[in-house]
């Protein structure tokens, strides 16, 4: 009866919400044991801190640009994190083993999943800051592109994006730390994910476009063109246009 | 020579016995006392003024209680007391202008603070976990509850020398700035006491609460300028025009500036 033990240690350490802070804490004797089976109520307390932080976060973000933009943002958001976890989960259960950490497809996918629920949940709580910030700044129809607060909103979602996602990712390190043989082969796997997921997730970004949405163009679910092109053609694109 | 002979006598003598050493590394800087090693924090804060003159005097004791069961209770009463001390140097506040804005002020600065610690209580939490530390949602809301009351209650401390200031100048830009300084000031000690709360919920680093300390700052400014005037007289209650609050700095800034130029001139 190999299965046995792993039933046990899931009836004796019940997912909680408390769990969410100690993923933020980075407790790797605990993660790394509930990385090691799939718990459905584990999993899908995750999937909802995903959809509630990136959630919220996705409203407060689209709420500059209108109400319905937010409802819009606010469903992208959180779908971007799933589908990428999703569309990459086979891949990156086959890349980690391929480069040392021999783990099963079920672990590989745990560990992204947490490390995403880590992102969310700091995105969750910085909404209520951006949203403030967003009621009490002038609109971004009211708001040049180039004056300083269309910059210091911009400036304000790149910072909280990336010490979300880095935070994510250090979390994410540290477990495949415990669950490798060396730092060089944890190092490894997690650029390969890094790499895998930057990928899918910017072409998934380009087609649920917009987020904030340009105050010359209609608010839409999806633009008219989203699945014309994708990303890269786009900074291919760009990038020309500058040189000529 | 006879002199010395003596001393390298007992100098070369060596000891019978080894001398031990205890297993216990010694203590660290970083590591502080334990909270309730000291009888008297185990005291239990019955009411209000106790509170406040344990965050004067024993702010150990405070962070202490705020780990018992039934904190909760002294969080709330943290709150209150706070949201009061606010009123009343919010009624200092509005003597600069009187009319309506003895009213307004305090109601503005009153829900000003509890909004802006409302707004960054769940980043605070996540920053606090992101550091190590242990502290429960309730701990959190307590160290939030303690800057807020010990902000206010020094607030309440400046408060004469405020109103003195506010009966016998006319200039609103002068005001703003004497009552930012006396809130700095307040808020720096505010935050030391949270620290301190953190240092004893086994926090690893003091970054995530440095993090959140500007996020909470640049909060409270912009909510002076969300919830204007505070100082000066309007006919609404909130304002008509959204504004970034460097911006309206800036815009407050520039009379000043072009009476400078024109002084000059002249």
């Amino acid at each position: 009866m190999p299965a046995q033990p792993k039933i046990v240690v899931a009836q004796a350490d019940r997912p909680h919400f408390h769990e969410v802070a100690t993923l933020l804490r980075g407790d790797v004797e605990r993660i790394s044991g509930w990385s090691a089976y799939i718990d459905i109520r584990r999993f899908t307390l995750q999937v909802c801190v995903i959809i509630a932080g990136a959630g919220c976060y996705g409203a407060a973000m689209g709420w500059w640009r209108d109400p319905k933009q937010a409802l819009f943002t606010a469903i992208k958001f959180p779908l971007i994190i799933l589908l990428t976890t999703i569309g990459n989960g086979l891949i990156n259960g086959m890349l980690a083993p391929l480069l040392g950490l021999n783990i099963p497809f079920r672990q590989s996918f745990a560990a992204i999943l947490m490390s995403f629920t880590v992102s969310a949940a700091i995105l969750g709580a910085f909404s209520p800051i951006i949203a403030f910030f967003v009621w009490t700044t002038p609109s971004i129809s009211s708001t040049s592109s180039t004056g300083p607060i269309y910059n210091l909103m911009l400036s304000a979602h790149v910072l909280v994006i990336a010490l979300a996602g880095t935070t994510g990712n250090a979390r994410l390190f540290q477990l495949l730390l415990k669950l490798s043989t060396g730092r060089q082969v944890a190092g490894q796997v997690l650029v390969a994910w890094l790499a895998g997921n930057l990928f899918l997730g910017s072409q998934l970004s380009w087609i649920l476009r917009p987020f904030v949405g340009s105050p010359n163009l209609p608010v839409e679910f999806l633009r008219a063109n989203a699945f014309h092109g994708n990303f890269y053609e786009a900074v291919w694109f760009a990038i020309t246009h500058i040189l000529h | 020579m006879n002199e010395q002979t003596p001393t390298l006598t007992v100098m070369q003598t060596p000891p019978t016995v080894p001398p031990t050493v205890p297993p216990t590394a010694p203590p660290t800087l970083t590591e502080p006392r334990p909270l309730g090693d000291d009888p008297n924090e185990r005291v239990a804060i019955p009411n209000t003024f106790v509170a406040i003159e344990a965050i004067l005097r024993h702010p150990r004791r405070l962070l202490f209680q705020m780990r018992q069961p039934g904190a909760g209770r002294l969080v709330a009463a943290m709150i209150f007391a706070s949201l009061f001390c606010s009123l009343i140097y919010g009624v200092v506040v509005g003597t600069f202008s009187g009319g309506t804005q003895l009213w307004a002020a305090p109601v503005k600065i009153a829900m000003g603070l509890m909004i802006s610690a409302g707004i960054c209580l769940p980043s605070l939490y996540i920053f606090a976990c992101l550091s190590g530390s242990q502290a429960r949602l309730i701990e959190v809301c307590g160290l939030l509850a303690g800057l807020l009351l010990l902000m206010t209650i020094l607030l309440i401390g400046f408060a004469p020398v405020a109103w003195i200031f506010s009966e016998s100048t006319e200039s609103p830009l002068w005001m703003g700035f004497l009552h930012l300084t006396f809130w700095f000031v307040a808020t720096i000690f505010g935050l030391r006491f949270m620290k301190a709360g953190f240092m004893h919920a086994n926090a690893r680093s003091k970054a995530g609460v440095n993090g959140w300390t500007i996020i909470f700052l640049l909060v409270a400014l912009q909510m002076t300028t969300a919830l204007r005037p505070i100082l000066g007289k309007s006919d609404t209650f909130f304002p008509k025009e959204k504004q970034f609050f460097l911006a309206h700095w800036g815009d407050c800034f520039k009379p000043l500036f072009e009476d400078g130029k024109t002084a000059a001139r002249e």
